[in-house]
């Protein structure tokens, strides 16, 4: 198991490249950590709020001397995010009770990149046509810009640039899986 | 446009990483998440799990849209 904590110091410092590394083995546990409510929860903005605070609490976190101490916290913090958007939506108390009672998996691992998995979908998505490949290069650029400004960049209709993104992400999906890549398997 | 169309293509702006903010920077729902039903917002999920696995095993740093989005946040 590889643990995150080895970034804590640096982090903790002020270092963003440390956080950086550390996001790119925390991320998709944190995500993960929400399926349960997610279809009741928007778990993408969960996610990036949970990021942020752990960058603004990692200084004052005391580690327990067991490993992964700041990703467990950022599951706790995404936890709670979650609890209380569905109280303040008002969401069944059902759902909620749910989320509350589900005990807290104490062992995280964080997953190291793949570069198998990296060569496969940088040769797929090198075989992408035009218009697919140009609407997904323009989210993979530019993530914190809306897809309105986005399809005006591309002289494309919102919906066009949608379809586009769309058609671009099962192209690629389907390529990967010509050549045996189970995005399942890559997530479990 | 039939309502399968319109909901593939409220599925595909909630995949995205962008996501509007509060007045006191925090992380708001996209707008696109709030049309969708209890299903169509965990297809989106799934979906995003699957594209953030991806953007970030394409990345030199192993970065997705969502950590490069929130590191240009904290970067400023």
């Amino acid at each position: 198991m590889s643990n995150l904590d080895t970034h804590l110091p640096n982090i903790a410092a002020g270092d963003p490249d440390a956080f950086a590394r550390w996001v790119a083995g925390a991320e998709f546990r944190v995500r993960a950590s929400l399926t349960s409510v997610s279809g009741s929860v928007d778990v993408e903005s969960v996610v990036q709020e949970t990021l942020l605070r752990i960058w603004q609490v990692a200084p004052r976190v005391e580690p327990d001397g067991k490993p992964n101490c700041l990703l467990r916290l950022a599951i706790r913090i995404a936890r709670n995010l979650a609890v209380s958007d569905l109280r303040r939506r008002r969401v069944r108390p059902a759902v909620v009770a749910a989320l509350e009672a589900q005990p807290l998996d104490d062992r995280v691992e964080a997953t190291p990149p793949d570069p198998m998995l990296r060569t496969a979908i940088a040769e797929c998505r090198e075989k992408l046509p035009g218009k697919p490949a140009s609407a997904l290069n323009a989210r993979l650029r530019g993530p914190g810009t809306p897809d309105k400004t986005l399809a005006v960049r591309l002289g494309m209709k919102l919906n066009t640039f949608l379809q586009n993104v769309t058609r671009a992400r099962k192209l690629l999906a389907q390529c990967l899986e010509r050549r045996g890549v189970d995005l399942e398997n890559e997530l479990a | 446009m039939t309502a399968a169309d319109e909901r593939e293509l409220l599925i595909e702006q909630v995949v995205a990483a962008w996501r509007p903010e509060n007045q006191d920077g925090g992380v708001r729902a996209h707008p696109a998440w709030h049309d969708l039903d209890e299903a169509g917002r965990e297809e989106a999920a799934t979906r995003a799990m699957r594209a953030r696995v991806m953007e970030a095993a394409l990345d030199p740093e192993g970065l997705s849209t969502t950590a490069r989005l929130v590191l240009a946040k904290i970067r400023g």
